[in-house]
């Protein structure tokens, strides 16, 4: 297990320098000028080629690349074209913010969607099977600004139960920045105030962002539950008089998570560079919003510090996922 | 085996005690509700109907959050929010008006040749840790500018000295008259910096990466917190002479227009700046809210190309069609739900300069046909370049389009983004391009001298690669003397030909729309500074 663990880590070394590699050219081939986008539109040649040069955009791109590359090893992203800051300070600030929402829309899909999965399985063609899919399907395919939306109608407007906005009240201090997690920094620090109100906070962007999952979650869990439950082994232990949860959960589920694991994995991975359009919706000051504006604003540091991030986290993902493999299934072995 | 079992057990159990803990909020939200609204548990009016945020305190819907705020940086008017009223300039705009009145400075007077300007600064005021305001620090603001190099350099490169002749004393000397030159020292650019900002220069940045961040003026208010992606607060600075009633404002990040709708309407925000039009209509039916509205400098033109695009076009019976091909009231209508005005011709109402009398273009499609049929051009297909920069764009190229199908041009659309697009404009490979322009000082240079004179082509002004020998001598002629009657003359000659010749499609300046709570008092709009606020004025 060690040696795949190097092995894939020493792979990951790899990719982030494809990464980095692909997304700086791309970046950097596509027109637009950044300096144009900083000094104004009115303004002459000469100021536009003295902050070309401050900005370091008069070099050759391979040379830019070079220099990235070198601050990149010593862990500076570079400064934002946008907000003149270190890239690193920004990340710091947003990505906890959607690193928080995520999670937290992916503990709720899995814990709700893996019984509903499994209830559609056991029950299949029922009405709790219908009741079940139907659930998870309205999820996937209703557009997250429109259910967020009516989230917000109707839990905010209406019943004034929850906030529409941000990740605390500004009223009151958030917790002493230990991970960057409201919830996990206000907790350990006892911080009872800010902890309610992060959460309070938390209920409505990260239900939106879970019921847009779900299906993706039961889906799964029913057609692999459905696959095992045919299988001869269930059908031998049914014989052996083992039945009810011991069956369900200890002999069909695990077998049917490993496949679930592997959707699932991913579109962590995906909540978490693509939970843009709910972070807008919520003004949840996370990284897709940083992104999209650095995006507009042709701000390449920001661009490839986003990126570099969220393949990172990728590629983490994944290993922890094939990980999972190894604990769930004894007989992948290598 | 048992052991990993365990531990998946242990997992699921724990995720699940996640979601106890999320469902059971109520309780542990009570407390931070009442903390965060404390009007709100009064059971006798509703929400909706009175503002709930305390009277001492603005909150303002804002789209976006901030770049740099630095007034030697920033060319960016969002910022200027920010900024404007933690800084204070030499001369302030009056009022409502494009007009300055004294400032920092009490008074001021200019050579005979317009190259030497001297002001006297009115004493008492000081930055926001007490350090005064003196001759030193004005000119160290604009030397620390002109160093610097970005931006807002380029507005003043006309300076060439800035002299301290006493603390209470100090004189620009320019390289050229420039008469705009007041005008400009009343913009944001013109904020006066505190010198003790070298104090926290880092590699020989002039304070550049802290005053991104931080404000150091004289202003009523100062920035007290920054909280990126969620909100910028703002503070009355103790060392003001000015006394605001409102204490604290907090710029609200809320990107949702609708969001920002509902949190209006709930009383959460006393401003929202970011209702497209097509919500407004509503939202004027909400008794507790005002939607201010006032014509603005801020205008929506179309680019063609008169000299690089489609060679047709560079005959001024084809731009002249195109310009009477339009349905200039059904095109506000739809793309602006009227809140809109049709322009005269390139100096918006509102702005000195502006011509009354000038010819305005009107639907005409039997003049345009035949305008056509004189140069020659039946059946020209020509492209139309925009971006989503702004929301009402495709709308707009989309009527544009029917409009021209109905004289026989073909319009193609070509929808690029919007980095790209100002490349292209800049280089001139367009046939038409859709633009929007507003003044960064109030003086009809910005729209006269930047859109037709032909040293501006491209990004920088002139964007039709309009080039007529006559309206380049008027407008540098306007731009070189100092007589504002004479001036106005100038330009009133140049405008009847830029009307005629029509390098640009004069469609029509926005309006300026801004959903209030009834509660807020005191907000005067002034066309050169939108989306800015007299902060130190309003109350609630």
């Amino acid at each position: 297990m060690r040696q795949i663990i190097v092995k894939r880590l020493s792979m990951l070394v790899l990719v982030l320098l494809g990464v980095t590699l692909i997304t700086f050219f791309l970046s950097h081939v596509i027109p637009g000028d950044p300096a144009r986008m900083m000094v104004g539109q009115r303004a002459s040649e000469e100021t536009l080629q003295e902050v070309r040069r401050q900005l370091g955009l008069d070099q050759p791109v391979w040379v830019q690349y070079f220099t990235y590359m070198q601050g990149l090893l010593a862990g500076d992203f570079g400064d934002s074209i946008r907000t003149q800051q270190p890239v690193v300070d920004d990340l710091i600030k947003f990505f906890p913010a959607t690193l928080e929402l995520a999670l937290t829309a992916f503990v709720i899909a899995i814990v709700i969607g893996i019984p509903i999965g499994i209830l559609s399985a056991v029950k299949k063609d029922t009405g709790w099977d219908h009741a079940g899919r139907f659930f998870s399907i309205a999820g996937i395919s209703t557009p997250v600004f429109w259910s967020g939306l009516i989230g917000i109608l109707v839990f905010y407007k209406f019943f004034d139960l929850l906030p529409s906005s941000g990740r605390i009240d500004l009223t009151v201090p958030p917790p002493p920045t230990i991970t960057g997690l409201f919830l996990f920094d206000s907790l350990v620090t006892g911080n009872w105030a800010a902890f309610g109100n992060s959460l309070w906070h938390l209920v409505l962007p990260a239900a939106t962002l879970a019921f847009a999952q779900l299906a993706i979650v039961t889906r799964q869990v029913r057609a692999s539950m459905l696959e095992v439950l045919g299988q001869e082994y269930i059908r031998t232990a049914l014989a052996n008089g083992i039945h009810g949860p011991v069956l369900l959960f200890r002999y069909a589920l695990r077998n049917a998570l490993i496949p679930t694991i592997t959707v699932v994995g991913l579109s962590f991975g995906s909540l978490l560079g693509g939970a843009v359009v709910t972070e807008t919706i919520f003004s949840w000051p996370g990284m897709g919003k940083y992104v999209v504006e650095s995006i507009a604003f042709l701000d390449f540091p920001a661009i490839m510090g986003f990126t570099f991030v969220i393949s990172f986290g990728y590629v983490i993902i994944n290993l922890l996922v094939d990980l999972t493999y190894y604990a769930l299934d004894p007989q992948i072995k290598e | 085996m048992k052991r990993r079992w365990s531990i998946l057990t242990t997992s699921l159990l724990l995720s699940l005690s996640l979601l106890v803990a999320a469902c059971s909020s109520t309780p542990a939200s009570q407390a931070p509700q009442g903390e965060s609204k404390p009007t709100e548990n009064k059971p006798a009016e509703p929400a909706k109907t009175a503002s709930t945020t305390p009277a001492d305190t603005l909150f303002v819907g804002i789209t976006a959050d901030q770049g740099t705020l630095d007034p030697a940086v920033t060319f960016d008017n969002s910022a200027w929010k920010i900024t404007y009223p933690t800084y204070q300039r030499l001369v302030e705009y009056d009022g409502g008006t494009t007009e300055v009145k004294p400032g920092l400075a009490k008074e001021w007077k200019v050579s005979e040749d317009g190259l030497t300007w001297t002001f006297t600064l009115a004493e008492g005021n000081k930055f926001a840790d007490d350090t005064p305001v003196t001759a030193e620090a004005v000119k160290f603001t604009f030397d620390r500018t002109l160093k610097i190099k970005k931006g807002p350099a380029d507005v003043y490169s006309v300076i060439k000295e800035v002299k301290v002749d006493s603390p209470t004393s100090v004189t620009f000397v320019l390289s050229k008259n420039f008469p705009p030159f007041l005008s400009t020292l009343a913009a944001n650019y013109g904020g006066i910096v505190n010198p003790k900002v070298l104090e926290k220069e880092q590699n020989g940045d002039l304070g550049q990466n802290f005053l991104a961040n931080n404000t150091m003026g004289s202003g009523p208010y100062q920035l007290t917190e920054w909280r990126k992606g969620e909100y910028i607060k703002l503070a009355a600075s103790p060392n003001s002479s000015v006394k605001p009633a409102l204490q604290n404002i907090f710029f609200k990040i809320i990107p949702d227009a609708t969001a920002q709708r509902l949190q209006l309407e709930q009383g959460e925000i006393d401003i929202a700046e970011g209702i497209p039009n097509e919500q407004i209509k509503a939202l004027k039916e909400n008794p507790s809210v005002d939607v201010l509205q006032q014509p603005s400098l801020f205008v929506d033109y179309i680019y063609v190309n008169s000299s690089k695009g489609n060679p047709a076009l560079q005959n001024p019976k084809v731009r002249q069609a195109l310009s009477y091909a339009i349905d200039y009231d059904a095109l506000t209508e739809s793309v602006q739900e009227g809140y809109a005005t049709q322009m005269r011709g390139p100096i918006p109402k509102g702005l000195w300069g502006y011509d009354e009398s000038a010819p305005q273009y009107k639907r005409d499609v039997e003049k345009a046909k035949a305008l056509l049929a004189e140069a020659g051009a039946a059946n020209l297909t020509i492209d139309l370049l925009y971006s989503d920069n702004k929301a009402w764009w495709e709308t707009e190229a989309l009527a544009l389009q029917a409009f021209f199908s109905d004289i026989g041009v073909k319009l193609n659309l070509k929808k690029i983004a919007y980095a790209t697009s100002r490349e292209m404009i800049d280089k001139g490979e367009f046939d038409l391009a859709m633009g929007v322009w507003s003044p960064d000082f109030g003086d009809p240079y910005m729209f006269m001298n930047y859109w037709f004179d032909s040293v501006n082509f491209g990004l920088a002004g002139n964007r039709a690669f309009y080039k007529n020998d006559k309206v380049d001598e008027l407008v540098r002629k306007a731009a070189s003397i100092n007589d504002k009657a004479e001036r106005e003359k100038l330009y009133k000659e140049a405008q009847l030909i830029v009307i005629d010749e029509a390098p640009y499609l004069y469609l029509y300046q926005k309006d300026f729309l801004l959903p209030v709570s009834k509660s807020v008092k005191g907000f005067v709009y002034n066309p050169m500074l939108e989306g800015i606020y007299n902060l130190a004025e309003m109350s609630k």
